[in-house]
């Protein structure tokens, strides 16, 4: 090719990615970093701190109360995921192995809570859950409870919500990865006398590592950052880390103390996973060598 | 032999488990349409008798029937922006090669990863400083900005699957770029922009979580004027207006699944 049409093929290129980076940069990079610019600010009303402190940070970090919340946020994070990794997989799995006629209705139903809206969904819980919903309505006709029991406001009952709200997700990246594996190796592997536990956690659990991870890695951030399902679910009751931030915000207006906890909970929530990832990736590459061996 | 145990035993708990991962992922939705007809004037369960009653309160409701507007508003424009925003960028990424393509794909995927929480008080933060909050301008860029990575990522891959051969016979007979692109690619690809745009359409009109932070002028969406109402209280008004949510995107999935197919519905 010759140089003046290369460089025009370049220009071309860079017009057609200008809209899309100035959009991601002017309104995703530039509000990200106008967050952790706020969170230094001092004072404590919305868009009236002046100056530099790190004093926000300090007291978060110094005070217990805020320390184990953001503490018990990551543990549901991380029993969100696990649930999720274990019901999920096999959904994934055996969806990605089902003829196309069978495969067409279950994806509408995984698909389904994906798309429509988080609240509708909560909503559909708080009917389940609610002290004269669908869950009271039964057990007690079946004679398991004697008067309503409040399900609601109770930490359990989060949990529940979002591993419904998050486990699409999962079975999707299983699913795309699954997909990609070719099923003679199971019958290569079933030929050789395994069963089927093992040519699971032999063949298929191996090669199927990178969806599980991007599926754990979703969930637990979507987690982390939930707000509106602790709110709604759990009340006051269940505070968990993005419904205080969303309440310091819009109830309080102390703008830098949440711009402060909200920047906590992106960093926190990033090193988690990346951590979690290399961990996997270290794990991985050894057992490969095992394997080999 | 001695291995069938073992086997009929994953059998079985992988039935269960995936029996009730279905149930559970539909019920939400079937309980909210089975409340919606409910005739009574709470949300109990089993719903005492059949009416239409709420729906009517829905429609006559003044506050829900601004909100959809506002929210049908909304999506309509950003899925009309972000599909000619994604599709520019993922044709590039697709047919160019330039440095830095990496980060770009990952630049295009990274409001997947930002918090919520994180991008609306940023959103907010920003237009609170151009003095934009009164505007619809932050509900339509920060739902530009989550639709963005569905579009590319749906326009990618139909752009991959594609078969070029006819792009370089029409380029054989002498068409130029433009013509091949509005002729051929643009044509073929068609499913794959109409599901983006539909990705785009959906992404927009159910959010909540980052829409919240950029309702504070008085444009509110339906997911948001949802979600202050069942804060306060909930009764089967909350209960229709949220079935009217479901068929919206019921029809809207079933239209992609006619478009491309259940299998890259994923």
């Amino acid at each position: 090719m010759n140089p003046p049409l290369e460089r025009n093929r370049k220009f071309t290129a860079a017009l057609l990615l200008a809209p899309m980076v100035l959009l991601l940069l002017g309104f995703l990079v530039v509000p990200v970093a106008g967050v952790l610019r706020s969170s230094f600010l001092d004072g404590d009303y919305l868009l009236e701190g002046t100056g530099f402190t790190v004093g926000h940070y300090l007291r978060f970090f110094s005070d217990s109360y805020y320390s184990s919340i953001l503490w018990e946020t990551f543990v549901d994070g991380v029993i969100v995921s696990l649930i999720c990794l274990v019901v999920g997989f096999p959904t994934g799995y055996s969806l990605a192995r089902l003829p196309p006629l069978a495969r067409r209705w279950r994806t509408i139903i995984v698909i389904l809570p994906l798309t429509l809206s988080l609240v509708v969904i909560v909503f559909g819980w708080l009917i389940i859950l609610g002290r004269n919903g669908l869950l009271n309505s039964v057990l007690f006709n079946l004679g398991i409870i004697s008067s309503p029991k409040t399900l609601l406001f109770t930490r359990p009952a989060v949990i529940l919500v979002l591993v419904q709200q998050f486990l699409p997700f999962m079975i999707l990246s299983v699913l795309s990865v699954v997909t990609q594996i070719d099923p003679v190796l199971e019958q290569a592997a079933s030929n050789l006398r395994a069963n089927r536990l093992v040519t699971f956690r032999r063949v298929i659990i191996p090669l199927a590592t990178p969806g599980i991870l991007v599926g754990c890695n979703l969930v637990f951030v979507l987690s982390i950052s939930a707000f509106i399902t602790p709110r709604l679910i759990g009340g006051n009751r269940v505070p968990m880390l993005g419904s205080l931030i969303y309440e310091r915000i819009m109830s309080e207006f102390n703008w830098p103390s949440g711009a402060a906890m909200a920047f906590i909970l992106f960093v926190a929530g990033l090193g988690f996973t990346a951590a979690f990832n290399a961990l996997a990736a270290s794990r991985l590459v050894m057992g490969g060598r095992l394997h080999a061996r | 032999m001695r291995d069938d145990f073992s086997d009929n035993v994953m059998k079985m708990a992988g039935a269960v488990v995936r029996a009730v991962v279905y149930t559970m992922l539909a019920l939400p939705a079937v309980l909210v349409i089975i409340s919606s007809f409910t005739s009574g004037t709470s949300m109990n369960f089993p719903p005492p008798g059949f009416s239409l009653q709420w729906y009517q309160r829905a429609f006559e409701s003044e506050p829900f029937m601004k909100a959809l507007w506002t929210s049908t508003y909304v999506a309509v424009i950003v899925s009309f922006l972000a599909l000619i925003i994604g599709f520019a960028a993922a044709f590039a990424i697709n047919r160019f090669s330039f440095p830095g393509k990496g980060l770009l794909q990952g630049l295009a995927f990274s409001p997947l990863v930002v918090p919520a929480v994180v991008l609306g008080i940023g959103l907010l933060y920003l237009f609170a400083w151009m003095h934009l909050t009164q505007t619809m301008l932050p509900l339509l860029v920060g739902h530009l900005v989550l639709a963005i990575p569905y579009v590319v990522r749906t326009v990618l891959a139909s752009l991959s699957l594609h078969n070029r051969v006819l792009e370089e016979a029409a380029m054989n007979l002498r068409a130029t770029p433009f013509q091949v692109i509005r002729r051929i690619t643009l044509p073929l690809i068609l499913p794959g922009l109409l599901s983006a745009a539909i990705f785009a359409f959906v992404t927009s009109f159910g959010n909540v979580t980052v829409s919240v932070f950029l309702t504070y002028g008085g444009n509110v969406t339906l997911p948001v004027q949802l979600f202050t109402y069942v804060d306060a209280s909930y009764d089967p008004l909350v209960a229709a207006v949220s079935s009217i949510m479901i068929f919206v995107t019921l029809a809207v999935i079933l239209t992609i699944e006619h478009l491309i197919g259940a299998e890259r519905l994923a």
